[in-house]
């Protein structure tokens, strides 16, 4: 009855070493028990140009992030995950994900090699208490509200409030309306989100992990964002988040403004 | 023993379990066909044993030999009947006629509801009878059973996972207020407070674990500290799912026989198998992300499929786990929990 279908990674994870940002000044840790997460991704990312690691896939990057995908039970993380990361999506044979789990995947911003290491959660409120640990050691976090579900929606509000006691305080934060397929049973506005994610100066879009609307740009946004934090040029340009997001977001029907 | 191999060989093996289950596509075939040549005859002779125990009247003591007898595997046929006997579920139900009806033409709580509805198509897609198409289709008595429970004990009401076992229960039983009451003997009596808001129960077993793999298995322990990876991360969804979709459906169901006979320190000892029959290829783990893929995989695999071997391991490989140690164990990790805030 197994639905496991990640390959058996061979080849060890190498932790990058060194970090090219100041150590993270998050908040979170007073309520950790001291103990980092996920030590081979030091707090605001490693950046080692020139000596490139080997993921646990086997895939050789240049930096590594930890993303962690947060939101109300049942409003796609697991499928917006599994879409980015196999480009498949899992109608009617995925199951309610208890607890949590991470996939790794490396993609390729500005010729450099970028590991996301993406953290699945349970949605449900209760698991929060096993869950927000994590938050800590978070370079970015993905907050997904459906759409198609009201409730989902008002309980951003909640989530940032979460987001904003136990992640730290420089996260990379990005709002998600999924499911944007269902145009039917829509009942969460676009101008809505917008709206919401303008009052707390997070970048938004809408998203569809049935059909893959802006799923890669979601993730690629954030990788650039997380690169160029850590690894900026001297006379490069600052990425902005906001701006790339608004140029690059494409809209979920006909009649995109 | 050549009867049972030539008969697993003819029938082959079907794309669905017994269950109901689809076999993944990269399903062994072949080893599994080996296995259950062997384990056919096994089975054999315990259906024999067990008719011979229940003589027609259905009822059993709790005895020595009965405990000996489900860790050896209750038959399919008679697994409902000693998992409600041995539980207490059937006493229970027998005391409370109508009981189950009554919660079920209650008022509902919307929010339980909704929470519950959500998770309907995310129970077992793979299993053929819990498909929206199938018929009778099961999603409705899991449904039922969930919905019954949440009102029943309104501390848990809801939690993802409970799906997952209230579903084992329909299957195994397929009757609806058997399963509730199965369920509760679960959540109310055998295990600890896994499943309330603050899952302390959870929390608190999780780091028993931790304990008592740093007293039997140290290096493993050990590394675990030294990569700083949480016994949540890797083992959550072993308590809370009871080794549902973790381990092989057969292996589950003999896990919970003795479950439901002994207690929540099967739990333990089914861990603890897992970790130090497999320390050799854990202590190979060079980072973070490497330890997690490596409990993935040591619940995968001929040791975990081979149930009649695995269960007998269960009761060797971790050596002496008496209750009063967990009970210990238990009492200081959840200090340390409650100190920790």
């Amino acid at each position: 009855m197994s639905r496991k279908k990640t390959p058996r990674s061979k080849g060890g994870g190498r932790a990058s070493p060194s970090s090219a940002l100041p150590p993270g000044q998050g908040n979170g840790g007073a309520r950790g028990a001291g103990r980092r997460l996920s030590p081979e991704l030091p707090p605001n990312g490693a950046a080692l140009p020139g000596r490139p690691s080997l993921s646990n896939s086997g895939e050789f990057y240049d930096v590594a992030f930890k993303v962690m995908l947060v939101g109300d039970s049942g409003v796609g993380k697991t499928c917006l995950l599994v879409r980015f990361k196999d480009g498949a999506f899992l109608a009617g044979s995925f199951i309610s994900t208890v607890g949590i789990d991470f996939r790794n995947k490396v993609l390729t911003v500005d010729g450099v090699k970028v590991k996301l290491q993406i953290w699945d959660t349970a949605g449900q409120e209760r698991f929060r208490s096993v869950t927000h640990a994590y938050y800590r050691d978070a370079h970015a976090l993905l907050l997904l509200y459906d759409v198609t579900n009201r409730a989902s929606f008002d309980n951003i509000q909640a989530w940032l409030t979460e987001i904003h006691e136990y992640a730290q305080q420089d996260v990379v934060l990005m709002l998600l309306g999924n499911k944007v397929d269902s145009t039917q049973e829509r009942v969460v506005k676009r101008e809505d989100g917008e709206k919401l994610a303008k009052e707390y100066g997070v970048p938004f879009m809408e998203t569809s992990a049935k059909s893959g609307l802006n799923v890669e740009l979601a993730f690629t946004a954030i990788a650039k964002e997380l690169k160029h934090r850590s690894m900026k040029l001297p006379n490069e340009p600052k990425f902005k988040l906001h701006d790339y997001v608004k140029k690059e977001v494409r809209g979920s029907g006909c009649c995109r403004s | 023993m050549e009867r049972g191999e030539g008969a697993a060989r003819g029938a082959g093996v079907p794309r669905v379990d017994l269950y109901g289950f689809e076999r993944p596509e990269d399903f062994d075939y072949a080893s599994y066909e080996d296995f259950l040549s062997r384990y056919l005859v096994v089975l054999t002779r315990r259906a024999i044993k067990w008719s011979k125990l229940l003589k027609g009247n259905n009822r059993v003591q709790k005895s020595i030999k009965v405990k000996r007898y489900i860790r050896k595997g209750i038959p399919n046929e008679h697994r409902a009947l000693i998992w409600m006997i041995v539980s207490g579920a059937q006493a229970n139900m027998e005391q409370n006629p109508g009981y189950y009806n009554k919660l079920l033409e209650g008022e509902k709580n919307d929010m339980l509801v909704e929470t519950i509805k959500t998770d309907m198509n995310r129970t077992f897609p793979d299993n053929v009878q819990f498909r929206k198409t199938a018929e009778p289709c099961l999603q409705q008595t899991l449904y039922n059973v969930l919905v019954a429970y949440g009102h029943h004990n309104k501390t848990v009401g809801y939690c993802q996972g409970m799906n997952f076992i209230a579903g084992y229960l329909i299957l195994i039983t397929k009757n609806e207020e058997e399963s509730f009451w199965l369920l509760d003997a679960l959540i109310g009596r055998i295990l600890p407070d896994y499943y309330s808001p603050a899952m302390m129960g959870l929390k608190t077993d999780q780091e028993v674990l931790g304990e008592l793999v740093k007293m039997k298995v140290p290096a493993v322990a050990e590394l675990m500290d030294r990569h700083g990876v949480m016994w949540t991360l890797v083992v959550s969804r072993w308590f809370i799912c009871l080794f549902i979709d973790i381990l092989p459906v057969e292996t589950v169901l003999r896990i919970w026989d003795c479950l439901f006979y002994e207690g929540s320190k099967i739990i333990f000892r089914v861990a603890l198998t897992l970790i130090k029959q497999h320390q050799a290829f854990i202590l190979e783990a060079t980072s973070f992300p490497d330890i997690c893929d490596k409990f993935k995989q040591i619940t995968r695999g001929p040791f975990v499929t081979e149930c009649h071997t695995f269960m007998q391991k269960i009761f060797t490989e971790p050596g002496s786990l008496s209750m009063a140690t967990i009970n210990k164990l238990r009492e200081t990790c959840r200090a340390k929990l409650l100190a920790q805030g």
